[in-house]
Order: C-alpha cells, then structure tokens, then sequence
C-alpha cells in the first residue's frame, strides 16, 4: 500500500500551488481533480489581477501552466472524483472514482461552484436555457434575448459579455442597485439594449422543452411578471465544496472552513486552501498563497513539529 | 493520447463500423469543450477496446452538427449500429463520462 506525503483535493490554483511547493520539497504528491486544472478560474476569459502577466491571461491557460509546472517536479494527477475522505486516521484515505488513496496528510482545496436558485427544473434546463457563464454559452444567443440574475460584479461582467451578442439584456437584481465595483456602472446604464428589473426575484423557470421565460415577483410590492427570454445567466454567488468535510471539520456560518492564515484544520495534518476557506478575499493570488503556506504546515506536521494548538499563527 | 479529429465523410465511415463510436462535439473556443479535453482523451484510452472515441469540431463541421441537432457543446453522443444511442451535456468530470458509457454499454 502506497502512502504519499501529501493528497491533495482539488485542481485550482490553491491545489496546484500546493502540488508545486510539496513536489519540490521532495514530498510525494498527487493531486485529485474531477475533470481538468483551473477550477472557476479555468472558465474565466481573462485573468487581469494575477500579477506577471500585463496582458491578463486566459484562466484555461493559467491553471494548465500551474498544472505543468507542478507536474515538472514529480507532482501526479489522477482524474478522479474524490466520494469520502477519512481524514482523522493515519494515514488518511480518500476514496475516489478510480480506487483508493492513502496520504499522511491532505490538502482540501475543493473549490467553490455558482450557487443555484433553487429552482425546479434549474437543472435539467442546464444548456436549454439556463447557463451559469456567459464566457462559455454568451454565443448561443446572438441576436437574442437573455436574462442576467445577479447584481454583483460576477453579475455585471456576465450583463457586459453578453451585451454586445444580445438583441437584449434584462438585468435582473433582488435590491434596487448594483452591488458591483463602480468601473460597471457607467458601462451599464449607458447601454441601450441593457433592461434593469430591480426589487425582482425570479420565482418560476417557465419553459417548453427549453427555457421560454421567467416568472419574476417584487420584493417591495409583491407583483408578479413574466418575463420572455431566451436564456437565463444566473450570477448569484459562489458556494463551497465542503460536503466531503462536512462533519469532520468545522465550518462558519456561511458554509467556509474554519481554517487560519497558515491554513491549519481542528485536524492535524489536513489543511483547508483556496475558496473552501473562511477568509476576507478569494482569488487567485490569495488562493495560491494558501497553497504554498498549508506545504509550510504539512512539512512541520511531517517532521513531527505540529502540536495541534501550541504553534501561534 | 489526443484523441483524433473527424470530419463528415469519417464519421460516416466510423458510423458503419462494428465499435459503438462516442463523439464529441466541440470548439477551440469553447472553454467547457477544452475543460472536457483530458478527461476524454483518458476515457478514450481507456475504453480504446470498446468503443471508438472522436472529436468533431462544429466550426468545421457545420452541417454535419445541424443534422445531428447538436445545439450546445460539448456534448457527447454515442452511436451503436449506426444510430444516436445516447448523448451527454458537459459532463462535469471523467467519472461522470465513466458512468454515461457505463450506462449505455451495459458493462
């Protein structure tokens, strides 16, 4: 039975900088993704806050060179999905969809994902209507009518990408302004085929064998709409992958790892990176300084230095 | 191994060979589409016995997509004998394409 130093959970840049930093302190390390590197970043178009690059860079491309040079010093991948982790034994064990793995310690950097509605059907309507990134679908819709639901700055970049391919954009947001960074706003109004519906919550997907429109209801006055549309950008916020820890680590009100700077878990020798953890700002440069810290705590806890609560942060 | 690149006329020929073929309908500017790309090019591999995996750029291959009624990609589609058996919408991991063949192979 192999047991490595290190597993880690998750491809984004949290993983593979961890992957990066374990691999080149000699640790044996592999790395679990489900599908490709990158995580949320490898959807974004361009990535314009990652220091180095003055032109920005593609997320796909970032997050494949992060892979490459993690994989340079010895670091492995294995395409799986991680179903249960044990994480108080020794060693701990992850059980994926390509077998089983044993490590002495474990990197959770899982990641977030948009969050849903909730609505019935918002699944199944997934690709007929219903899209949670208009970088990757905003090309279906030329020349038709879509629907962005959100008011943040994920929201506004979605309304933005989609403007200029539109006939129409309806914005669609629960407050009666934009939660956005200032740069958007004057971008927004100017836009004439841009549409606002504030105070409006969607209540219903409405649809015939894909998505035709939304039912909307005003959270002031309590009056319901419809409203046609050919696609639906849902931009809600995030939320993160913690049900594979869920009872075993502790997390805070919004669903986050409890976890400090040194990216240290109630558990010796597990270690929460990236968006899984509750901290101030997520991106990509605080995710990947998570992943080279939390090889700084796993190369104490190897060399027997952890002492669960005695070392300050 | 990349898994290779068909156009209409191939994937005729491919269709009326005896190994179900999975196809992947796709575009180099589609982000989901290069996310799904390790992952296939590995069930590919794998599954090299069985089943004859491919890709099909929809750029390329307009009509060909249009006939197939592919209206979102990456989508992947299997054939056996000759005929659309069973397709998937971006599939969100390589297990999830494990399972798909898995499914409708009946292994």
């Amino acid at each position: 039975m192999k047991i490595y130093d290190m597993l880690i959970v998750g491809g984004g840049p949290g993983g593979y900088t961890a992957a990066l930093y374990a691999a080149r302190a000699g640790l044996s390390v592999l790395v679990f993704e489900k599908l490709s590197a990158g995580g949320q970043m490898a959807l974004s178009d361009r990535i314009e806050n990652f220091p180095g690059f003055p032109e920005g860079i593609e997320g796909y491309t970032l997050a494949e060179q992060m892979q490459a040079q993690a994989e340079r010093f010895g670091a492995q991948t294995v395409l799986a999905e991680v179903l249960a982790l044990e994480l108080r034994g020794n060693p701990k064990t992850a059980q994926t969809s390509e077998g089983t793995f044993y490590g002495r310690t474990v990197v959770y950097a899982a990641g977030a994902e948009p969050r849903q509605l909730g609505l019935p059907m918002e699944q199944a309507l997934v690709g007929r209507g219903v899209s949670y990134c208009a970088a990757c679908d905003g090309a279906f819709y030329r020349g038709k009518t879509v629907a962005v639901v959100g008011g943040g700055d994920s929201a506004a970049a979605e309304a933005m990408h989609l403007l200029p391919v539109a006939k129409k954009v309806i914005l669609i947001h629960r407050r009666d302004t934009l939660r956005a960074t200032k740069v958007y706003h004057a971008a927004l109004m100017q836009a004439e085929n841009l549409e606002f519906h504030w105070n409006s919550a969607v209540t219903e997907l409405m649809y015939d064998g894909r998505l035709m429109g939304l039912r909307l209801k005003n959270t002031v006055t309590g009056e319901e709409s419809s409203v046609p549309c050919d696609g639906v950008f849902i931009s809600v916020g995030r939320k993160p992958a913690t049900d594979l820890v869920s009872g075993q680590l502790a997390l805070d009100q919004a669903g986050y790892i409890i976890a400090g700077e040194n990216t240290r878990t109630e558990i010796p020798g597990v270690y929460a990176v990236g968006d899984v953890r509750g901290k101030p700002l997520r991106q990509v440069v605080t995710a990947v300084a998570d992943g080279a810290v939390a090889v700084h705590s796993a190369q104490d806890f190897l060399a027997g230095l952890e002492n669960t609560d005695s070392l300050p942060e | 191994m990349a898994t290779i690149s068909i156009d209409s006329e191939q994937f005729s020929r491919m269709l009326a060979g005896e190994k179900p073929l999975l196809v992947d309908f796709w575009a180099p500017w589609c982000v989901h589409c290069r996310r799904l790309q390790a992952a296939f090019d590995k069930v590919a591999e794998e599954n090299a016995d069985t089943v004859l995996a491919v890709k099909i750029n929809i750029d390329e291959e307009m009509e060909l997509t249009n006939a197939e009624g592919i209206e979102i990609i990456p989508t992947l589609v299997l054939y056996k004998n000759g005929k659309r058996a069973a397709s998937v919408v971006n599939p969100g991991s390589k297990a999830a394409i494990d399972a798909f063949l898995r499914d409708e192979l009946g292994r």
